[in-house]
């Protein structure tokens, strides 16, 4: 593999007009000489599950609180044994990850540690995540009481009356501290059982592989998933709106393509029928369409709204629901027949092995299924409601601090670092408290210009899938299964940019092999221009795109493993995909045939 | 004594031993015929009564329960897997009886001296030509009335100058220690009871062929060959052919079946000196977890005069063309897990498609015991006590080494 050199990090040129680019991130976030040695010599790849286009300064956050949590609960809290955190530099606005090993002399004494802690969680499961949810719904209830509004001329009488005792001005710097805070300690409860929930996942992923290493990995999953969990509550609601229009008898005015939802609402509350059908969708749409549309990792980044924010998304999704439900199918998920078909394998599986493995299998299995529920679940709690709602205030506080005249627009405060967003909150409570102007309009102006013109520079910019040496194996557990990267794709990389451009790689993580023609999708709100029976390549997938999985034949994307939603996803509906490809949507083009191959996991471009 | 395996061929180690202590250098066949005769028996008690009174003929669908030491390894798998239910063509077996009746009863003493004659250093021309000899005299044996009349009823039995395969059906092939695959002589596309018999006669003859002698001599099994049987079975006009396995054969995992095919007869597949098509099959899911499509420029097909077999060119838009369809791996995926619950250990066998194709044309031709992974018992894969050492296992894979 050392054949395949990526270039050092030190290497990599600015892309023209992108001077300075380094001043919109924080310094601990890049690449420096002073840790030059240190950063020269290690394996960095970029981590385009989660951050697949430039970052906004102010969106760093995101990453901020990932690389702090995930390290914690590694390398301090439960002594992952082999790992401690994953490392993070961002270059050129894209973000670049390594996993950092444990020293091998300090493996022994961290598995010691490691199995009385995580034991504990195991042995609680159940009720530890019945208190997670409490303790993440109560963050999301004070995230969300968080409000941003123009600070008043002269604060209310009340203030006086009831003593409040501070002013709007305070409260507005003192609200986002807490919702920057109340993201962050949310982010902690992220990782409080994901990691030792992916251990015990990989637990019985391996014992299946010793016993047949030959069994897919889907067929591993298959086992274990298949659960009626809430991270498929929003596609459930889809087809119950679906039902609902027809059972009203609304179903011809739902469907008539020529209104958008705004003016399909206005026509539907003509009639009370309509009207009732119309309430519930704005029922139905709190929380359970607060589901982000990134092409990344949901949640990743303030410019991409949610199914709430953009109701012609889902809208798309119950008309193709409608339109099938009254063409006599049933648009039910077939929970039970999944559910057969998981215990069927289990069973088969399970007689195939050496009777002395079933009690190691049995438990292996349990535990998987356990910890399953929450692996799947904690991404609607976090990465949607949170995320979503971290981001809807953040917009509501940009949209004050403009309407304050603050900045010329509300994208602008996007642009500051959040550590400049502090400051600049700080001046223009100053400024209103004084009764005099603040700086920051004529001190932020340029600056913000100048660096939307470095981001439109560094979009242009195509990150390699790594840089530095490459390790003789990438074997991290948790690397392998969360981002999707091995050994051979590491290979396949060093390959793909000298190959003949006819075939890609990526990790089969849903079997079948289809042929047919690509749809290239960089964005879910693209979703209605999808033909059945063709084959979607992507970023990656969330739940937001949950409706297109019934028109297409495969999915190719971008990044993945094969525990991405992507993949998990695409096993419930049977079609075949390849994820992790790395650049399939970048060298695709929508119309052009493919050829999918979900067990090997190679996309052939056949024309 | 330099190499006990090969100079002393015998099918009874203990034996071996004894007589090895006996010789120096040497030959213990001789006196090994002496003991495979079942009228001179001197077999120690756990070697299986002979068939004295066993019949000449066996229909492969009425076997009554024979075993190898009347039908061969082949007719009697053959036997099963009908017995099973399975699509296996119709046909008999000449069985081992009409074997000792016709050639070591017939022909002791000239067949003893020739095999003695027979030297001991092996590929050698001299070997050749005396295994050579041996042979001309098996192919040479007159049948007597029974054997013949019994043959040529069961070959009428069968339709009206049916083609069929003859083929060789040694006791001792296709067990669970010695695979012998290969090594004894099949005949295709074989027409009318004058040339049934005769490739009979050869297949019995095929037993003493350098290449046999010398694997029996290795597998220190009897040099004279102590039993053959003979199957006659309709042929199969094949659109395709194939050899699948109930394991997958690079690394024993007992969850896939593993499936090669080609064009046309399978004989160049088992031959050899093809490359195939090749599959491997999830037994739970069902899903073909690795396919290669390869360039398959020849095929074995019928000779045009319709007796004997052809090996012709494929047509350039067939090269490269999957030799299955997705129902026929289907269907063998199917039988072959029949198959290992049937035979109860992981089996090695051989199909054939019927010109139409599809599920219902996959005919088995064949089923013996995996001769590699079935030595070793299914391993445990699991680590460590408790699920706790399980999980430190797999997130440190070397500790158990520190």
């Amino acid at each position: 593999m050392s054949d395949n050199k990526f270039p050092s990090p030190f290497e990599i040129e600015t892309p023209p007009g992108a001077e300075g680019w380094q001043k919109m991130y924080n310094w601990y976030h890049l690449f420096g000489e002073e840790r030059r040695e240190l950063d020269e010599n290690r394996f960095w790849f970029a981590d385009r599950l989660h951050h697949p286009d430039v970052m906004h300064p102010y969106d760093e956050i995101q990453c901020e609180c990932w690389w702090q949590a995930l390290g914690a609960f590694n390398t301090r809290i439960f002594a992952m044994p082999p790992a401690h955190g994953v490392d993070q530099r961002i270059l050129n606005g894209r973000l670049f990850i390594t996993a950092v090993a444990a020293p091998a002399e300090d493996i022994p004494a961290r598995a010691e540690e490691f199995a009385g802690r995580a034991s504990h969680y195991y042995e609680n499961w159940e009720s530890i995540y019945i208190g997670w949810k409490a303790k993440v719904t109560a963050k999301l209830h004070e995230i969300r009481a968080i409000e941003f509004a123009p600070l008043p001329n002269l604060e209310p009488v009340e203030t006086v009356e009831q003593h409040v005792g501070h002013s709007a001005g305070f409260r507005m710097v003192r609200d986002f501290e807490r919702l920057v805070t109340t993201m962050y300690e949310t982010y902690q409860y992220h990782f409080e059982m994901l990691n030792i929930g992916y251990a015990a996942y990989l637990n019985f992923f391996q014992l299946c592989k010793s016993a047949f290493p030959g069994i897919g990995d889907q067929s591993i999953a298959q086992m274990v998933g298949g659960l009626q969990v809430d991270l498929y509550r929003p596609d459930d609601e889809l087809r119950r709106l679906a039902k609902e229009a027809e059972r009203l008898g609304i179903a011809e005015t739902v469907l008539d393509g020529s209104m958008n939802v705004e003016q399909l609402f206005e026509r539907l509350s003509d009639d009370p029928n309509g009207k009732a059908w119309v309430a519930d969708w704005n029922a139905t749409s709190d929380p359970w369409f607060v589901i982000n549309t990134d092409p990344g990792h949901p949640g990743g980044y303030h410019t991409y709204d949610t199914w709430a924010d953009i109701p012609d998304i889902p809208m798309v999704s119950v008309r193709e629901y409608l339109r099938r439900f009254r063409g006599g199918q049933n648009i039910d998920r077939d929970t039970a027949g999944v559910l057969r078909e998981r215990d069927r394998i289990t069973a088969e599986y399970r007689d195939l092995m050496s009777t002395e493995d079933h009690a190691a299998f049995d438990q292996a299995v349990a535990l998987a299924r356990l910890v399953f529920r929450y692996i799947e679940e904690h991404v609607l709690y976090i990465e949607h409601w949170m995320w979503a709602t971290f981001w809807r205030k953040s917009k509501q506080l940009a949209r004050t601090m403009a309407a304050m005249g603050y900045f010329d627009e509300a994208e602008d405060m996007f642009f500051l670092r959040r550590g400049e967003v502090t400051e600049a909150i700080y001046d223009l409570v100053v400024g209103w408290s004084v009764g005099t102007a603040p700086r920051g309009p004529g001190y932020w102006r340029p600056i913000i210009e100048e660096r939307k013109g470095i981001f439109e520079a560094l979009k242009a910019w195509e990150p390699p899938p790594a840089l530095g040496p490459p390790p003789e194996e990438v074997n991290e557990p948790l690397t392998v299964m969360l981002w999707g990267i091995n050994s051979d794709l590491v290979r396949e990389w060093g390959q793909n940019d000298e190959g003949d451009g006819k075939t890609l790689r990526g990790v089969g993580a849903s079997t079948g092999v289809v042929e047919g023609r690509a749809r290239v999708l960089k964005h879910v709100s693209e979703m209605s221009s999808v033909q059945s029976g063709e084959i979607l390549v992507c970023p990656a997938t969330s739940p937001a795109w949950a409706p297109i999985f019934t028109r297409i034949a495969a999915t190719v994307s971008d990044v993945g493993g094969i525990m991405s939603h992507t993949a998990i996803v695409c096993r419930e509906y049977g079609i075949p995909a390849v994820v992790g490809t790395g650049n399939a949507v970048a060298t695709i083009t929508t119309g052009q045939r493919l050829r999918v191959d979900g067990n090997s996991g190679v996309v052939t471009l056949l024309d | 004594m330099h190499c006990l395996a090969a100079t002393l061929w015998t099918n009874n180690v203990d034996r071996a031993h004894r007589v090895a202590q006996s010789l120096d250098v040497g030959f213990a066949w001789g006196e090994h015929l002496e003991a495979a005769r079942p009228d001179q028996d001197d077999r120690s008690n756990d070697q299986p009564e002979p068939h004295v009174t066993a019949p000449y003929i066996v229909r492969i669908d009425n076997a009554g329960g024979a075993d190898a030491d009347l039908l061969g390894g082949k007719g009697a798998s053959l036997a099963r897997l009908t017995d099973a239910g399975l699509r296996v063509p119709p046909g008999f077996v000449v069985s081992t009886q009409a074997y000792r009746h016709a050639v070591l009863d017939g022909i002791r003493d000239q067949l003893d001296a020739a095999v003695a004659a027979v030297p001991a250093h092996a590929s050698s021309d001299e070997m050749d030509a005396a295994c050579a000899r041996v042979r001309a005299l098996v192919a040479a044996v007159e049948l007597d009335e029974a054997v013949a009349e019994s043959i040529h009823e069961a070959y009428l039995a069968l339709g009206d100058d049916v083609a069929v395969a003859v083929r060789s059906s040694s006791a001792v092939e296709d067990s669970v220690e010695h695979s012998f695959a290969g090594e004894h002589d099949t005949y295709l596309w074989v027409r009318g009871v004058d040339e049934v018999i005769a490739r009979v006669l050869d297949c019995w003859a095929s037993m003493f062929t350098t290449r046999a002698m010398e694997y029996r001599r290795k597998a220190g099994l009897s040099g004279g060959g102590d039993a053959m049987a003979v199957v006659v079975q309709e042929m199969v006009e094949a659109r395709a052919a194939g050899v699948f396995m109930t394991l997958d054969p690079e690394n024993g995992d007992r969850s896939k079946i593993a499936v090669e095919a080609i064009w046309g007869l399978g004989e160049p597949l088992v031959s050899g000196t093809a490359t195939p098509d090749s599959f491997k099959i999830d037994k739970v899911t069902g899903e073909v977890v690795h396919r290669s499509v390869v360039d398959k420029p020849i095929e074995m097909v019928r000779a045009e005069h319709g007796t004997g077999t052809a090996t012709v060119e494929v047509a350039a838009d067939r090269r490269e063309t999957q030799s299955l369809t997705e129902d026929e791996l289907a269907e063998l995926l199917r039988l072959a897990r029949i198959v290992e619950k049937h035979f109860g250990c992981p089996q090695d066998g051989e199909f054939a498609i019927k010109q139409g194709g599809g599920a219902d044309s996959v005919y088995l031709v064949q089923s013996r015991p995996e001769t590699v992974w079935s030595h070793r018992s299914v391993e445990k894969a699991s680590t460590g006590a408790t699920l706790m050492d399980s999980i430190l296992s797999h997130l440190v894979p070397d500790r158990d080494a520190k």
